[in-house]
């Protein structure tokens, strides 16, 4: 452990000397978060939610399913779109890719009548179909569900009318710069461990640096957890720099918990895996940038970091799904804006488990010997 | 294999395809000695001295260091030896104290740092950052860190190439100081004048192969030229008058010089005084000693420094 805290030592030296790096590794996310934030901090995330109403009366929706549907729509935080009812509602789930789709069944608004009269010893369903593994399907769950219960209580105490603004479990909305900030902590995280990695390696193999190293009893694996704890280093001061803008400049509400810490360490040990497996490739500093590039530029834009994935084609949702990136963005969106802890920490252990996989690839493709 | 050998090479042989960059060599080196190898660029010398510290694996033969194989044995040669690669370099932002602790720290030594940069003479550098450097300091503070681990062997690839002759001579000194504090050398070099100066023993590498291998004087007497004595502006007849007392002369009509090749049989006392005799003009008096250049000359056909550009 004396060698690893040795090269941090040195690590943290070189960085700190070099003030062009700091600036330039702490600029780019600083400036794309005024940016986007001066220009959509007002505008809220309004997530597609897809709605089949079989309870139809003469072609009009029954009391109870235009009570609920009205309901949904006055939150707000939905763009309402409905599906046809001569189709199977389950199957056009699966094959359109839906992270989110509520069935009122027929004869619900029997059933919740039953319910009043009974005084709850019957009930009113709804199906509620989503794909766990997004982060908006658990917000749509959880607002859909608040909704319901509600209306079980109203309808348990007799009372015939609902408001959606009584609800106080319906989470707090959302604007784009509370979505917007921890896809960049996550990119930055990635940027960062990438670039470094890449460009140390290709530099110190240029140069002789690890030829040097390689004479030493300094193992490859104390090097390479000095850089990776290095730029786990940086990315917290990426992400602290970031929220002091978030809060202050836009006002966020954002919170920092454990498992977003722990994420963005997973994430830097991740790419830094990534980045040591893409210099073993590269022959000179020159092309270290540019294959850096290739891998980051695709995964800025391809993984949710600005967009919301529900917004993008088809096919490039398919796409974000295998780039590891997605999964920090959806990650810390859940811990520290949805406060979703389920899905938090699902993704913080896919990220973890792709992090140990990557890094130890790395350790052991990158050489310090020739052949 | 005797307690005084610090390296024993035996049918070395490394391969890249279809070249052979070092070509079944065999050689010991003595402990305390500085044994220099020298040889053009390309001529394996660099390949022959990175899989003696583990940086490249043999094709096939074998060689030990310290008694430990270059293979199996990697981890603990690695902690004995100290290494100057070719073109030193180490972290840009760190300065030169910071280096030298830096590597100390990797060996887990202490060493007496202040010692360390006061030996290689950068007392007044020790706060300057390494990118800053000059190239012969850069190769000083390079040899400072092989010395961290006060290793028995310091192994120095090509440690003056690209120095101007003023940081060249510096580095000279430093590397004799070395052997004067009993420490192993070996040294790669392609100048000749850099093994004349410093090795105990050299050997002569030319495409992967030691061609000779030996201490310089003895060298130099086997395979060099006879030492001459040039006589500039000089009667032709003188010719004649060399021949009488039995040694070889000619004349170079271009340069007007007379040239003697001397022998062990004739005293250069005894030259001049036939001159003398003779009444022989002459209007310097030169004396030519032949060197590895010339042996290098003579055992490959080649000048030193006119091999490829790269090992």
């Amino acid at each position: 452990m004396s060698h690893v805290l040795l090269d941090l030592k040195a690590c943290l030296k070189t960085f700190v000397r070099n003030k062009s790096t700091i600036f330039w590794t702490l600029a780019f996310p600083c400036v794309l978060i005024l940016i986007f934030g001066a220009i959509f901090s007002q505008s809220t995330i309004k997530t597609d939610l897809y709605l089949q109403n079989l309870d139809v009366v003469d072609g009009e929706a029954t009391y109870w399913a235009d009570t609920l549907i009205n309901a949904l729509n006055s939150t707000d935080a939905f763009n309402l779109k409905m599906v046809d009812v001569s189709l199977n509602a389950t199957d056009y789930a699966i094959e359109k890719r839906l992270s989110s789709l509520i069935i009122i069944p027929q004869g619900f608004n029997d059933s919740a009548n039953m319910a009043l009269f009974t005084h709850g010893s019957s009930s009113a369903n709804v199906t509620f179909v989503y794909d766990q593994s997004t982060t908006s399907a658990s917000i749509v769950q959880s607002i859909v569900m608040g909704i319901v219960e509600r209306m079980n209580f109203e309808l348990s105490r007799g009372v015939q009318y609902l408001t959606i603004e009584d609800l106080t479990i319906a989470p707090k909305r959302f604007s784009f710069i509370d979505f917007f900030m921890p896809g960049v902590i996550g990119m930055t995280a990635m940027t960062t461990s990438i670039f470094t990695a890449v460009s140390t390696s290709a530099r110190f193999k240029e140069n002789g640096v690890f030829h040097k190293l390689a004479t030493t009893p300094l193992k490859r694996y104390e090097w390479i957890l000095s850089r990776t704890i290095f730029n786990i280093l940086v990315s917290y001061l990426g992400m602290v720099v970031m929220l002091v803008i978030g809060v202050f400049v836009f006002n966020m509400k954002i919170t920092v918990d454990a498992v977003s810490l722990v994420m963005v360490a997973m994430a830097s040990l991740l790419f830094t895996g990534i980045g040591m497996v893409i210099a073993r490739f590269v022959k000179d500093p020159e092309g270290a940038d540019a294959a850096a590039n290739v891998i980051t530029f695709p995964m800025m834009f391809l993984s949710g970091t600005f967009f919301e994935l529900s917004q993008m084609p088809e096919f490039l949702r398919a796409i974000a799904t295998v780039l590891p990136l997605t999964y920090v963005s959806e990650g810390l969106r859940a811990s520290m804006i949805f406060g979703q802890a389920d899905q938090a920490i699902f993704n913080t252990i896919l990220v973890s488990i792709m992090g140990i996989a990557s890094i130890i690839a790395g350790s052991l493709i990158t050489k310090w010997e020739d052949d | 294999m005797g307690e005084d050998v610090a390296i024993h090479v035996e049918n070395l042989v490394k391969r890249y395809g279809d070249l052979t960059a070092v070509n079944n060599i065999s050689f010991t080196v003595k402990r305390g000695e500085i044994f220099a190898f020298l040889g053009p660029n390309g001529a394996g010398k660099t390949t022959t001295v990175e899989m003696l510290v583990g940086l490249r694996k043999p094709t096939s033969g074998g060689a030990s260091v310290l008694g430990f194989d270059i293979i199996k044995e990697k981890e603990e040669i690695k902690k004995r030896i100290g290494v100057l690669p070719q073109s030193f370099n180490t972290y840009d932002r760190l300065t030169v104290k910071e280096n030298i602790e830096y590597f100390a720290g990797v060996f887990d030594s202490c060493p007496d740092v202040d010692g360390l940069i006061k030996l290689v003479d950068l007392e007044d550098k020790k706060k300057e950052q390494f990118k800053n450097l000059s190239g012969g300091l850069k190769q000083r503070l390079g040899i400072a860190v092989a010395l961290v681990n006060d290793p028995e062997i310091v192994f120095l690839d090509e440690p003056t190439s690209g120095l101007d002759p003023k940081a060249r001579h510096g580095v000279w000194q430093l590397i004799d100081d070395l052997h004067d504090k009993g420490k192993t050398v070996f040294l790669t070099t392609h100048y000749m004048e850099e093994a004349e100066a410093l090795a105990d023993r050299v050997g002569i590498i030319h495409n992967g192969k030691i061609v000779a291998l030996d201490e310089k004087d003895a060298l130099i007497a086997e395979h060099g030229k006879k030492n001459m004595l040039v006589l500039r502006k000089a009667d032709p007849k003188a010719v004649k008058v060399i021949e009488k007392i039995g040694l070889k002369a000619n004349y170079d009509e271009g340069e007007g010089d007379v040239i003697i090749h001397l022998n062990h049989a004739v005293a250069v006392s005894d030259i001049m005084q036939a001159l003398s005799n003779a009444h022989v003009s002459f209007s310097e008096l030169q004396l030519k000693r032949s060197s590895l250049e010339d042996v290098f000359l003579n055992l490959t056909g080649e000048e030193l420094g006119k091999g490829e550009n790269s090992e």
